[in-house]
C-alpha cells in the first residue's frame, strides 16, 4: 500500500514536472497477496533485467530490475498463473502458489518467433512473407574489424561481404544477392535507427583505385543490438528507388524501462602480424635471369648488339625490403557502456576507442564514438526519443600503395640486388620507383572524419494500434585530409615539398512520416498491418582542396606558406520525395498476405521521368498450422513464402546526370573557359529490379533444427549505362537506361542446437549461397580496369567482373615459347584474340559457426569460405616479365622458366625481343608484344576457406563475482585469420585492390594483405 | 455543398502539392552551364574558345608528343606502365591507352570548335564586336584544322565530324574520310582561319595568322606540295616577329615565350603541365618512364651533331634523361606545336625536293648554326634529305616530329626496321570499333 502510494506520488510528481502527462484516474485495488521473485536465465542462472511478468488474466504486469527480482501486490489471490517474456527467450507461464518464486527463462534459440523490423514497421518473424535475415549484435562484437557490415561475412546467406585489404577501417565490398547494375550504386542501402546512412566513401587521397575507406566503420560494432538483412522485392520495394540493392537496418541497443542502470566495460588487446609476407627473388636469381633474358633477346634478333650482362651474376647480394615493410600491429579497444530506465523513460549510452595500426606501415586507424539513444513517455500516448551517434576517425593513409611512389610498390617492385641506401648514405631510387624507406618514414597523409548520425522521433498513439510517428534524420560527415610529401620523398622532391588539403562535406537529410495501423481481431483470426508514408531527402555533397608547393622547410607543412597554391571545389545536391504503402494481413496465423506500393521522384532524373512507381507482393503459408501437416509429428514450423515485386535504384550516377552541360574550368591563359562535357538525356529515368523469390523455413526437434531455404531470380533492367558512344562524338559516354542483367540464386541456413544440457551446450550455423550473375543486354561491350590495360570487361552473356586475356594453351617443351588460343584462327594474335577467361564473382559462399560452452567456459569457432572466383595477380603481371622490365625485379614464379627444350612449364622462355608481335607461338609474345603479358597465366583460382575467428572465453564464477559486487567477468581469447586454405599463390585471396569501381574486382596489387590477429579481452558487467 | 467545399480544397492542395513536388526537385550546378545557354553572350563565347585551347591542352601536354617520340630511335620505354612499353616495341594494341587518350581528345578539341563555329555566329551581344567573333571564330577554325592534321597524320582518314554534337543523331552515317579529303578539310578550314585572325607581334599563345600560314606549310609537306610549302614557310619565316633564338636551350627556359615560337601552348601553375614527371627519374621526383635512347645520347653529345643540343639531356652513365620539359616545380612548360626551326627545315626538304639545293642547304645550315653544329656536310638532293630528316631527328628529339616524319616519308621500315606499313597508322580505339557502326578499323589490328 505504502509501496503504491509511493509510487502514485512520484508518478503525480512527474505529472507535474512535465506538464503534458495525463494523470490516469485508478482505483485502488484491494489486496489479496503479495508475491516476490526473481527471473534467472535457465541457462546460467544470471538474473534477468528487464523482464516483463504478468498475471495471466489482467493487465497487471512488472518489469524485473537489474538483479532480476520483481513484485507483485495484487488483488488476485493464490494461486494464479504468470506470464513471462523476455526478448529472445521463450515466453512461459507459470503457475504459482506462494512467494517467493524463481522463474527460470529458457533462451529462444529459434529465430522464428521473435520480431523483425520490416520496412517502417514491426512483424513477427512467423507472418513474414519475405527474406529477412536477422542477425543478433553478440555475433559481431568484441572482434578486431571496424566495421560492423564487414563482420557480417559468412553469417548471412545471400550477403557476400569481401574485405579489398588488410587496411584497418579500409573499403569492403559487401552484396546482397549479386551485382544489380553495372553503372549504378551496387551496396545496399543502409539504415540505423530510421536513420538513411550514406555509404559514399569521402576519403579525397588517391589509393591507386583502393576504396578509401568503410564509411560504416564509424559505427561501433558493440553499439548494435540487432541488424536485418531485407533481401527480397516484398521486403524492400518499401523502400523503392533506394531498395533495389537490398536493406541493412541496424537497431543499436536501448535501455529497458524500469531497470537499473548496468554499466559494462569491455576491452581487448591485439597483435596482428600480416598472414603472409612477399617474397622475391635473390639478388643472384635476379641478375641470372636478367642475363639469361639479354642473351636471349640477342639470339632471337641477331642484329642487336652482343648482349651487356651483369658481372658476377651468382655473388650479387641481396637486399631484403620487406623486414622494414611489416610489422607487428597492435590493436587497442576500449568500450564503456551504461543502460537502464526509469518508468517512463530509457536510455542507453555508450562510450568507446578503437586504435587499429596495419601490418603494413605506415597505415593506421583510430576511431572514437558516442552514442546517445534515449526515449521517453511525455503521455501515455506520446512518445518522443532520439537516437546519436557521434564519432571521430583518423587514418593515417599509404597514398597509392600500387603506384611506383607507394609503400608497397617501393619495397617489392625494385631489384633485390640494389642495395637500399646510396654510398652516401641517402635513400636509393630506382627507375619510376620511391625508396620504401623514405616513405614509411615521410608519408604524411592524415584523415579525419567527423561524423554525426541521429534522428529525433515523435510517436502518438492516436488509438490502440494506430500510430502515428514522425522522424527527422541527419547524417552529416566530414572528411578532413592534410598530405604533406616533402623533399625526402619522391613526390616532393621536384617541387620542393607539396601539400594538399581536402574538406569533403557529405549532408543527408531525412524526414518522415508514418501512419501505422497494428490491429489483432476475431479471436487472434485476423492480424493486420498496414501503413502508409512519405519521406522527403536531401542529399548534399560539398567539396573544398587546396594545394600547395615549394616550401622552406620539410617542417613547414601549411599549404598557406607554400610558394606556390591553388584551390579547387565543387558541390552536388540531389532529392527524392517519396510516398508509400503497405498492407500486410494474417489469417488465422497461417495465411499472410502483403502489399505495398511507392512512388519515388529524383531530381536526377531527366523532366519527362522523374517519377518511379515500385509495387510488390507476397504471400506466406505456415503449412506447420495445419491439422494435416501437425498430424505427422515431424514439423514443429513449415513456412512456405512466395514474393515479387519491383524496386528501383537511382544512386551511384552524378546529381546532375540527366542535364546536358557545359562545365566550367576548362581555362586558359588564366581566362576562364568553358568546355561540352556532358550530353542531355531528359528520358533518364529509373533503373528497376524486378525480383521474385520462393522460400521456405522448417523447425524440427522442437525448433532445435531449423532450416531457411530460398530460391530468387532477380532482374534488372533499364540500367542506368554509360553506354560508349564513338568519340568523334566529342564524348566517351552517354548515360542512358539501357541493358540487364539477371542474378538468380539459391539461400540455405541451417541453425541447429546440438547438445543442450544444463552444463554443456553446442550450437551450429551452417549457411551459403549460390549466385550466377549473366549481363543479359548490353550494348556494346566495355573494356576497363588495370589503368587502362582492359583486363575486366563487361559483355552481354557473360558475369559482370569478367576477365579478358590472353588465354595461354602451353609452353611449347621445345622452343619455349608460350602458345595463345587463336580464338578468331587467322593464324595471328592481335586483340580479337583476347577472350573471357573467368571472373571475380564466387559463386558459393558461406559460412560455419560453432558455439560451445560447458558450465564457465566457452568456445566458438568461424570459417568462412567462397568458391569459383578468379584473382588477377598484378603482381606476377608484372613481376613475371621475362626481363622486359629493366627496373622490376622478379618473383619466385619467374625461375620456373623453360631453360632447355623438354621443359614443361607455364612459364615461357626469358626474352624482350619485340619482332613479329602477331605470330603466336613466337618469342615477341612471351612477355611482350601484342599480348603484352596480358595472359592467363596470371589469373589465378580464387577459392579459399578460413578460419575466421576461435575463441575461447571464461566467466568468472558467480560465487566469487558477488563478493566484488560485480554482475559478470569474462575473459577470452582470440585468434582472427588464423589458418587459410587456398590454393591462390598471392599473399592473400581475400583482396580486390581496384575495389573502388564495382566494376574492377578481383585483382591484387601490392596491397596490404590481411592481419592474423591474437587478442585477449575482458568484459565486465557491474 | 460541403462534399463540393472539400472537394475543392482538396484540389487546391494537390495542384499545391505537385508544384512544390516539382519545384523540390529542381537542383541546379554551380559549375557547369546547360547545353542550351552554354554561348549565349560575348562571355561565354569568350569562354567557349578558350575551353577549345584548353582542349588542345588535353592531348599536346603529354599524350601527342609521347606518340611521335617514344614509337622511333630517340626514346626508349624506361618505366612499369605497359601503354608505353606497346609503343616502344610499336605493337600497339587496339585500347592501348596513349592513342586512344589522344583519339578521343582530339575529337573534343574538334568538338568545342565546331560548337564555337555553330553557335558564335548568331550572338547577339554589343559586348562582342565583330572583330572579337571573327577572331573567335577563326581560332576554332585554326582549332579544328589542328585536330583533323594530327588525327590524319596519326590515324589516316578519319571521319568529319563538322557540326557539334547536340545529341548521337549527328553522328549516324558518317564514314571515314580518305587522307586527302581530311587534308582538304584541313586545307579549307586553314584558308578560312588564315583569312580571319589576327596577328600582332607578341602573341604566341593563341592562333594568329602565321600560325595558320606554317601549320599550311606543315600541310604542304606532308603533301609533297613543295612549292605551296616553301610558300607558307617563307611567309612565316619572313616575319620578323619570329627567330632563331641563341643558345637553343632558351627556348624551353622559363619564361618561354621567346621568338622561337610560332604557336606554343602556355600553362602555370594553376594550369599544370606535368609531362617533365614522364621524364625525370624518380630521385629527381619523376617516374622516368620516358628516357632518351643512348643512339640519341651520342648523337647530342657529338658537336658535329647535336652541338649545343646537348642540353636536352642531363645526367650521366645510366641515368641520362630527358630535361625539354623542365620546369619540375611549378609545371609550367609549353607544349611546343610549331617553332620557327620547323619552318627552315620545311623549307629546306621542299626547296631539295624542287632541287633547290643551294638554298635548301641554307635553311639547314641556319638551323644547324643556331645550334653551333657547323655546316653540313651533305653534297646531293640524296644525302641532303638524309641530312634534313637527321637534322629534324635531333632538332625536335623530344617533339611530336620523328615518328611523324618517317612515316610521311616512308622511311620508318629503313630507320626503325618496322617493315610492316599496317603498323606506321595507330589502331581506332577499340572501343569506338565496337560503338561505332560507321568505322572501320585501320588494316592490321
Amino acid at each position: 500500500m505504502k509501496h503504491l502510494y509511493i509510487k502514485g506520488v512520484l508518478a503525480l510528481l512527474w505529472v507535474l514536472v512535465t506538464q503534458v502527462a495525463i494523470a490516469q484516474p485508478g482505483s485502488q485495488p484491494t489486496i489479496k497477496s503479495k508475491l516476490i521473485g526473481t527471473v534467472v536465465d535457465a541457462n546460467n542462472k544470471q538474473p534477468i533485467a528487464g523482464a516483463v511478468v504478468k498475471i495471466k488474466g489482467t493487465t497487471h504486469a512488472v518489469s524485473t530490475d537489474a538483479d532480476g527480482k520483481f513484485s507483485f501486490v495484487t488483488g488476485q489471490s493464490f494461486p494464479y498463473t504468470l506470464v513471462v517474456s523476455f526478448i529472445g527467450y521463450i515466453q512461459q507461464e507459470l503457475r504459482v502458489d506462494g512467494s517467493p518464486v524463481e522463474i527460470p527463462l529458457k533462451e529462444n534459440i529459434s529465430q522464428l518467433n521473435d520480431v523483425v523490423i520490416t520496412g517502417y514497421t514491426t512483424q513477427e518473424r512467423k507472418y513474414v512473407a519475405s527474406a529477412i535475415t536477422s542477425i543478433s549484435g553478440d555475433v559481431i562484437k568484441d572482434q578486431p574489424v571496424a566495421g560492423f557490415n564487414q563482420l557480417l561475412q559468412g553469417k548471412v546467406t545471400g550477403v557476400q561481404v569481401l574485405a579489398s585489404n588488410g587496411t584497418p577501417g579500409g573499403g569492403i565490398t559487401f552484396r546482397i544477392r549479386g551485382n544489380n547494375s553495372i553503372n549504378a550504386s551496387v551496396d545496399p542501402l543502409y539504415i540505423i535507427d530510421g536513420v538513411f546512412v550514406s555509404n559514399a566513401d569521402p576519403i579525397q587521397t588517391g589509393l591507386g583505385n583502393q576504396q578509401g575507406s568503410n564509411p560504416l566503420a564509424d559505427i561501433n560494432p558493440n553499439d548494435i543490438e540487432s541488424i536485418q538483412i531485407l533481401k527480397d522485392a516484398n521486403a524492400t520495394a518499401i523502400y523503392g528507388s533506394l531498395g533495389a540493392n537490398g536493406v541493412v537496418i541496424v537497431t543499436t541497443k536501448r535501455g529497458k524501462r524500469n531497470t537499473a542502470a548496468r554499466i559494462s566495460l569491455n576491452t581487448y588487446q591485439g597483435w596482428s602480424t600480416a598472414i603472409n609476407k612477399f617474397k622475391v627473388a635473390t639478388g643472384p636469381e635476379t641478375a641470372i635471369l636478367t642475363n639469361e633474358s639479354r642473351v636471349n633477346t640477342v639470339k632471337d634478333n641477331p642484329n642487336l648488339p652482343a648482349p651487356t650482362l651483369i658481372a658476377n651474376a651468382e655473388g650479387q647480394p641481396t637486399y631484403d625490403r620487406f623486414a622494414d615493410l611489416f610489422r607487428t600491429a597492435r590493436t587497442q579497444n576500449y568500450e564503456l557502456a551504461t543502460q537502464g530506465g526509469t518508468e517512463r523513460s530509457n536510455y542507453y549510452i555508450g562510450l568507446g576507442y578503437l586504435n587499429q595500426d596495419a601490418v603494413i606501415r605506415p597505415s593506421g586507424y583510430t576511431r572514437y564514438t558516442a552514442r546517445l539513444n534515449y526515449d521517453t513517455y511525455l503521455t501515455n500516448k506520446l512518445k518522443v526519443g532520439t537516437s546519436i551517434n557521434l564519432s571521430r576517425s583518423r587514418r593515417n593513409l599509404s597514398g597509392s600503395d600500387n603506384s611506383p611512389t607507394g609503400v608497397i610498390n617501393s619495397a617489392l617492385f625494385p631489384r633485390s640486388y640494389l642495395p637500399i641506401y646510396n654510398a652516401d648514405g641517402t635513400y636509393a631510387r630506382y627507375g619510376s620507383f620511391d625508396n620504401h624507406i623514405a616513405l614509411i618514414e615521410n608519408l604524411d597523409n592524415d584523415a579525419v572524419g567527423w561524423r554525426t548520425i541521429g534522428n529525433i522521433y515523435g510517436e502518438y498513439t492516436i488509438i490502440p494500434g494506430l500510430k502515428l510517428r514522425s522522424s527527422w534524420s541527419l547524417d552529416n560527415g566530414s572528411e578532413y585530409e592534410n598530405n604533406y610529401s616533402n623533399t625526402l620523398i619522391s613526390a616532393g622532391i621536384s617541387s620542393l615539398g607539396s601539400a594538399a588539403s581536402y574538406e569533403n562535406k557529405n549532408l543527408v537529410l531525412t524526414n518522415e512520416q508514418v501512419l501505422n495501423y497494428i490491429k489483432t481481431f476475431g479471436n487472434g483470426k485476423h492480424n493486420i498491418n498496414a501503413l502508409v508514408g512519405n519521406t522527403i531527402n536531401t542529399v548534399l555533397t560539398q567539396n573544398t582542396s587546396a594545394t600547395g608547393t615549394g616550401f622552406a622547410a620539410n617542417s613547414l607543412k601549411s599549404v598557406a606558406v607554400a610558394a606556390t597554391r591553388s584551390g579547387s571545389s565543387s558541390r552536388a545536391e540531389s532529392k527524392l520525395l517519396s510516398f508509400f504503402s503497405k498492407v500486410s494481413y494474417t489469417y488465422d496465423n497461417k495465411y499472410t498476405i502483403d502489399g505495398s506500393i511507392r512512388a519515388d521522384g529524383s531530381s536526377k532524373f531527366g523532366v519527362n521521368k522523374q517519377w518511379g512507381y515500385f509495387p510488390s507482393g507476397g504471400f506466406a503459408w505456415r503449412a506447420g498450422q495445419e491439422e494435416f501437416i501437425k498430424k505427422l509429428n515431424i514439423f514443429d514450423e513449415l513456412k512456405l513464402r512466395a514474393s515479387i515485386g519491383l524496386s528501383g535504384n537511382q544512386n551511384g550516377i552524378g546529381s546532375y546526370a540527366a542535364q546536358g552541360q557545359w562545365s566550367s574550368g576548362a581555362n586558359y591563359l588564366e581566362q576562364p573557359g568553358t568546355a561540352p562535357s556532358q550530353l542531355a538525356n531528359p528520358d533518364l529515368t529509373w533503373e528497376t529490379t524486378r525480383q521474385v523469390d520462393f522460400g521456405a523455413e522448417f523447425g524440427f526437434l522442437k525448433n532445435r533444427l531449423n532450416i531457411v531455404i530460398d530460391y530468387y531470380n532477380k532482374y534488372t533492367y533499364d540500367l542506368l549505362l554509360n553506354v560508349p558512344v564513338p568519340y568523334r562524338s566529342g564524348f566517351a559516354s552517354y548515360l542512358q537506361n539501357y541493358g540487364a542483367v539477371r542474378n538468380k540464386g539459391v539461400e540455405f541456413a541451417v541453425n541447429s542446437t546440438n547438445v543442450q544440457s544444463v552444463n554443456f551446450k553446442w550450437t551450429t550455423n551452417f549457411n551459403i549461397s549460390y549466385n550466377n550473375n549473366k549481363i543479359e543486354k548490353l550494348a556494346s561491350d566495355i573494356a576497363l580496369g588495370a589503368s587502362g590495360r582492359n583486363i575486366s570487361i563487361l559483355r552481354q552473356g557473360f558475369a559482370v567482373n569478367s576477365f579478358q586475356l590472353y588465354k595461354q594453351l602451353y609452353v611449347d617443351p621445345q622452343t619455349g615459347n608460350a602458345v595463345y588460343d587463336d580464338v578468331n584462327k587467322d593464324g595471328q594474335i592481335t586483340s580479337a584474340d583476347r577472350q573471357i577467361v573467368g571472373n571475380a564473382l564466387p559463386k558459393f559462399t558461406g559460412g560455419f559457426t560453432n558455439n560451445l560452452s560447458y558450465k564457465n567456459v566457452d568456445l566458438s569457432f568461424f570459417f568462412y569460405f567462397q568458391q569459383g572466383n578468379k584473382i588477377m595477380n598484378m603482381n606476377d603481371f608484372f613481376m613475371v616479365h621475362g626481363g622486359l622490365q629493366a627496373n622490376i625485379g622478379f618473383l619466385p614464379r619467374q625461375l620456373e622458366r623453360w631453360q632447355k627444350p623438354g621443359d614443361q612449364t607455364d612459364i615461357p622462355r626469358l626474352t624482350a625481343d619485340s619482332r613479329n608481335p602477331a605470330v603466336n607461338g613466337g618469342a615477341a609474345n612471351n612477355y611482350g608484344g601484342n599480348v603484352a603479358n596480358l595472359s592467363s597465366r596470371y589469373l589465378e583460382d580464387g577459392s579459399f576457406i578460413r578460419l575466421k575467428t576461435f575463441s575461447l572465453g571464461y566467466n568468472l564464477p558467480a560465487s566469487l563475482l558477488q563478493k566484488i559486487k560485480i554482475s559478470k567477468i569474462r575473459l577470452y581469447a582470440q585468434a582472427t585469420n588464423l589458418l587459410t586454405f587456398t590454393r591462390y599463390g598471392g599473399l592473400d585471396p581475400e583482396v580486390s585492390s581496384q575495389s573502388s569501381n564495382q566494376n574492377t574486382a578481383g585483382y591484387d596489387w601490392a596491397t596490404i594483405p590481411q592481419p592474423k590477429t591474437f587478442q585477449i579481452g575482458a568484459n565486465v558487467t557491474f | 455543398m460541403k462534399t463540393l467545399y472539400i472537394k475543392n480544397i482538396l484540389l487546391v492542395a494537390t495542384v499545391l502539392v505537385t508544384a512544390s513536388c516539382k519545384k523540390y526537385l529542381e537542383v541546379i550546378p554551380n559549375n557547369a552551364l546547360p547545353t542550351e545557354s552554354a554561348i549565349t553572350d560575348a562571355g561565354t563565347a569568350r569562354a567557349a574558345i578558350i575551353g577549345a585551347y584548353d582542349r588542345v591542352q588535353g592531348y599536346y601536354a603529354s599524350s601527342y608528343p609521347t606518340l611521335g617520340t617514344i614509337t622511333t630511335d630517340n626514346v626508349v620505354f624506361n618505366g612499369t606502365l605497359s601503354e608505353y612499353l606497346q609503343l616502344d616495341q610499336n605493337a600497339v594494341p587496339t585500347d592501348n591507352v596513349i592513342t586512344v587518350s589522344a583519339y578521343q581528345s582530339i575529337y573534343r578539341a574538334i568538338n568545342s570548335a565546331n560548337s564555337v563555329i555553330a553557335y558564335v555566329p548568331a550572338v547577339q551581344d554589343a559586348q562582342l564586336t565583330t572583330v572579337e567573333k571573327n577572331k573567335i571564330l577563326s581560332e576554332a577554325y585554326f582549332i579544328r584544322a589542328l585536330g583533323y592534321f594530327d588525327l590524319a597524320r596519326g590515324w589516316g582518314g578519319v571521319q568529319l565530324q563538322l557540326k557539334p554534337t547536340t545529341d548521337l543523331t549527328v553522328l549516324k552515317g558518317i564514314k571515314r574520310s580518305t587522307l586527302d579529303q581530311t587534308y582538304d578539310q584541313v586545307l579549307a578550314d586553314l584558308i578560312q582561319a588564315e583569312q580571319l585572325l589576327p596577328e600582332d607581334a607578341t602573341t604566341r599563345n593563341r592562333a594568329q595568322k602565321s600560325a595558320a600560314r606554317a601549320l599550311r606549310a606543315r600541310l604542304h609537306l606532308y603533301r609533297k606540295q613543295w612549292a605551296d610549302a616553301e610558300n607558307y614557310a617563307t611567309q612565316v619565316i619572313s616575319n620578323t616577329k619570329y627567330s632563331l633564338v641563341k643558345p637553343y636551350k632558351s627556348f624551353f627556359t622559363a619564361p618561354f615565350q621567346t621568338a622561337e615560337s610560332v604557336l606554343e601552348l602556355a600553362y602555370s601553375v594553376n594550369d599544370r603541365n606535368t609531362y617533365w614527371n614522364l621524364w625525370y627519374p624518380s630521385s629527381a621526383g619523376g617516374q622516368y618512364t620516358l628516357k632518351p635512347s643512348d643512339a640519341l645520347v651520342t648523337k647530342l653529345n657529338n658537336p658535329s651533331i647535336g652541338g649545343t643540343r646537348n642540353t636536352l639531356v642531363a645526367g650521366t652513365g645510366s641515368s641520362v634523361y630527358g630535361v625539354l620539359y623542365n620546369t619540375t616545380a611549378t609545371g609550367t612548360d609549353p607544349s611546343y606545336l610549331i617553332r620557327i626551326a620547323e619552318l627552315y627545315l620545311i623549307r629546306a626538304e621542299a626547296r631539295a625536293q624542287q632541287n633547290k639545293l643551294v638554298e635548301a642547304t641554307a635553311d639547314l645550315n641556319a638551323v644547324r648554326s643556331r645550334a653551333d653544329a657547323g655546316a653540313t656536310t651533305a653534297v646531293g638532293q640524296g644525302p641532303l634529305l638524309q641530312a634534313i630528316e637527321d637534322e629534324n631527328g635531333v632538332e625536335f628529339a623530344f617533339e611530336a616530329h620523328r615518328w611523324f616524319d618517317l612515316v610521311r616519308t616512308e622511311r620508318a621500315g629503313a630507320v626503325l626496321g618496322l617493315n610492316n606499313r599496317n603498323y606506321w597508322l595507330f589502331p581506332i580505339p577499340y572501343s569506338d570499333v565496337l560503338s561505332d557502326p560507321d568505322v572501320t578499323q585501320n588494316p592490321g589490328y
